[in-house]
């Protein structure tokens, strides 16, 4: 998981949403820098670990996924991928792993640099890759790993023993970073840090919501760029902030009729899956060229976390999509198929994530006959280049699209 | 024939004939659980009267398996998936998966839809299983794989019975890690014949095989060896390929000590016989370490390998790479660098349970044998 920012040009508007998540980004990466440069111990951190402890200890923390993901964006996968493999890394392991291993070896990348971490933050909900992954930066660089362990849910409920364990994990990880960095935690402080969370949370689930109007004022391609703001400032007013203003010109947009996709929507389907970022302007093109939207996704849900209390709060984090058992993880994906109207499928199957393709070919042939949608699939790669090829693709969304126009032409 | 070769018949029969052994406890009227790797408490399965059956694929084509799993999930979910699939765990009660790693949760939710007859226990496992509340989660976890298999089988549990299986259990273990330093003493048994010691384990009863692996030992104490190997020590989930370990017969490699998930990984740690039973089965996985499918932040599992090749006097680790398998991927490149630190040579060999030539692997281990 986890998402890449993109570079502010000055040419936006600095009222706009874009403008203002963009800077986001910049200002993250730069308040971790001059927070390591001040001598303060900074952290690397999972995308899905609970945030709300470093806002409310005030720690400054970076996203190895979103810098990852950067940097395959901007063409260096393959080059930081095969220092990794240098290093006996097997390139069958998830691509985010070994582009940030090999950062961590390098120490300076310039497509998307990070300063190295005093400790790092582990969250498992997202996969058991990421333990190993981090497991092996703590004894690299000699540093302390904290993991918060949420494992993967074979029920539909989050049970109450699952929450006892992840609750006091969560306080042992408090103590552990206190005394790690030497600063206090406040409960006080922490009130604050869940009502900002819950307000940014609400702001990007409903902005996001959006793709559900005909047609979508958003290219739902959006979304992935901004969703680097939803990983890596959710506690921060300026997220907050800057999606609702995003929301703002969603209303806006569809009372005016415009859209940020700029081709008529002719289809609108559902994407499964992380963005193949080395290949972004030819898995886009490849739709937009066709009418297609991407109007249903299940990421923007991955980082909407809204709850009550410390309880919800730790509820929330055992319910994220890839710690959710099939039936769960369908029926949401479902819900969001219908709330959308998509009227495809298009998987892709990402080579570095085993959890996530793991049981998505019978996910999604259940949500194919349930939402009578046609399901298609192509292989790719969140960020290795080598793993994806561009005439499958090609082939596989125009297999797509004939079916949606075959069952538009039935429905009429 | 002699007593020792005997026995070494019934072991690679045992070994080689799973659905024999199935179909035999089924006939005898016994309920039988197949049970996934890495880790799953047998001891409960057995304290029920039930015959737990280690279920870690085969080397079998894969045809069925590929409609639920993408290419790149290891050979072992793939093919216990496909023999689930083709009805080779027909008569089965239930399958108990643990969701160690990111392929066992997602055979357990293909599971459910692949091979509908036969029902699904998980296994959550935490990570963090040291504290008290770990060890909580581990023993919630228990309780619900008790509650799982009384629906499954209608079979009761009670913790004398557990206290009873545990026992048995500690003692398997006891002779198993004897038996593997007795055998550092015996080149004479293959690389093959070791495997089938280890795999049968899996397919009868503890107490059964725990008899049978002390009449080998002291068979095999009669026996004086007059040739010597070149030692090593393996690591890996599994070493169960024919083809692989043939090579090692060939070239004159001898196994002295393994660091592999389904032979001497499995009985390391007893149960502590003086905790209430459940609880001393949730203690036991809390004190269970160097695995890779086990948060390890100081890479402990690194230099345990290196202790075991110089304990040993091995010459050189020999690394079995499940393909696919990225808990083990990623250790590699700590194990290999404690071991470089060590001066202990490594070599890598990629297994796969589909592949039936091991020529390279061959080469490699040729090469391997010049360091020397
Ligand atoms: S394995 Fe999947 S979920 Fe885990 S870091 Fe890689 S892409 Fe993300
Ligand atoms: S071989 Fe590795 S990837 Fe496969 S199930 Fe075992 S631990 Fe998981």
């Amino acid at each position: 998981m986890g998402e890449g920012g993109t570079k502010p040009k000055f040419t936006i508007d600095p009222d706009s949403a874009k403008f203002k998540l963009n800077e986001i980004v910049v200002k993250h990466y730069k308040e971790v820098q001059e927070a390591k440069d001040r001598g303060e111990k900074i952290g690397w951190c999972a995308s899905n670990f609970p945030q709300e402890i470093f806002q409310t200890l005030g720690i400054k923390v970076c996203y190895p996924e979103n810098q990852a993901a950067a940097i395959a964006a901007r063409g260096a996968g393959q080059r930081l991928c095969e220092i990794s493999e240098a290093e006996g890394y097997s390139n069958d392991i998830c691509a985010y792993a070994r582009i940030s291993l090999a950062h961590m070896k390098v120490g300076e990348t310039p497509e998307q640099n990070m300063p190295l971490p005093d400790f790092v933050l582990c969250c498992n909900n997202i996969c058991n890759c990421m333990i190993k992954w981090y497991e092996n930066i703590s004894k690299e660089l000699g540093i302390p790993m904290i993991l918060i362990d949420i494992p993967f849910n074979p029920d539909y409920e989050v049970s109450d023993a699952q929450v006892a364990y992840v609750r006091s994990q969560f306080l042992a990880a408090v103590e552990q970073l206190e005394e790690i960095t030497g600063k206090k935690w406040s409960d006080e402080k922490f009130r604050e840090v869940m009502d900002i969370s819950n307000r940014t949370s609400r702001a990007w689930l409903e902005a996001t919501s959006y793709t559900k109007y005909t047609p979508s004022p958003l290219n739902g391609f959006d979304l992935l760029n901004h969703m680097a703001v939803a990983v890596c400032a959710r506690g921060t007013i300026d997220a907050a902030e800057a999606f609702e203003t995003l929301l703002e010109e969603y209303k806006k947009a569809v009372k005016e009729g415009t859209s940020t996709f700029r081709a008529e929507e002719k289809y609108r389907i559902m994407f499964e899956g992380i963005a193949c970022w080395p290949h972004l302007r030819a898995t886009a093109t490849g739709l937009k060229s066709r009418g297609i939207n991407m109007v249903a996704t299940i990421y923007a849900d991955a980082f909407g976390f809204i709850y009550d209390d410390f309880d919800g709060l730790i509820r929330a984090y055992c319910n994220v999509p890839n710690a959710m058992n099939l039936e769960h993880a369908r029926d949401k994906r479902e819900a969001i198929v219908k709330n959308t109207n998509a009227e495809g499928l298009l998987v892709h199957t990402n080579r570095s994530c085993k959890l996530w393709s793991g049981f998505m070919y019978e996910m999604s042939r259940q949500i194919g006959e349930d939402c009578q949608i046609p399901v298609t699939s192509f292989d790719g790669d969140q960020a290795d280049p080598r793993n994806f090829s561009e005439a499958q693709y090609e082939t596989r969304v125009q297999g797509l699209m004939e079916i949606m126009e075959t069952n538009k032409g039935g429905k009429d | 024939m002699t007593t020792l070769n005997k026995l070494l018949d019934s072991f690679h029969e045992i070994a080689s004939s799973p659905k024999k052994q199935l179909d035999a406890y089924l006939s005898e009227g016994r309920k039988v659980v197949a049970c996934v790797p890495v880790y799953t408490p047998e001891e409960l399965i057995h304290s029920m009267g039930l015959v737990p059956m280690g279920a870690w694929g085969g080397d079998i084509e894969l045809k069925e398996s590929k409609k639920y799993f993408p290419a790149f999930i290891c050979s072992i979910m793939q093919s216990i998936l496909e023999l689930g699939i083709r009805g080779e765990y027909s008569g089965i009660s239930a399958i108990v998966v643990p969701s160690l790693c990111d392929s066992l949760k997602c055979l357990g939710q293909n599971w459910k839809y692949a091979v509908k007859d036969i029902p699904f226990i998980p296994v959550t496992y935490p990570q963090n299983r040291k504290p008290d509340w770990g060890k909580e989660l581990t023993k919630v976890s228990y309780e619900r794989i008790i509650r799982d298999l009384e629906a499954a089988t209608g079979v009761i549990f009670s913790q004398d019975a557990l206290a009873r299986s545990n026992k048995i259990y500690n003692e398997h273990n006891e002779a198993m890690r004897k038996l593997s330093e007795v055998l550092e003493q015996h080149p004479s048994i293959t690389a093959v014949q070791r495997r089938d010691i280890f795999k049968s384990a899996y397919f009868m009863e503890k107490e059964e095989h725990t008899a049978l692996v002390c009449q080998f030992m002291e068979a095999l104490s009669q026996v004086v060896e007059t040739e010597s190997k070149l030692k090593v020590i393996t690591t890996g989930i599994l070493a169960d390929s024919d083809g692989l370990l043939k090579i090692f017969d060939e070239h004159g490699l001898q196994i002295v000590g393994d660091d592999v998930a389904h032979e001497s990984r499995q009985y390391r740690i007893d149960v502590n016989l003086e905790l209430e039973p459940l609880e001393g089965l949730a203690d036991k996985f809390s004190r269970m370490d160097h695995c890779s499918v086990l948060y390890d932040p100081e890479k402990k599992r690194a230099g345990y390998i290196v202790d075991l090749a110089k304990k040993h006097k091995a010459s050189g680790v020999v690394v079995l790479i499940t393909k696919f398998c990225d808990p083990e991927e990623f250790d590699y490149v700590t194990v290999k660098r404690a071991c470089g630190e060590a001066g202990i040579p490594v070599i890598q060999i990629e297994v796969d349970r589909q592949i039936v030539n091991y020529e390279q692997a061959g080469t490699m281990i040729e090469t391997f044998k010049d360091m020397f």
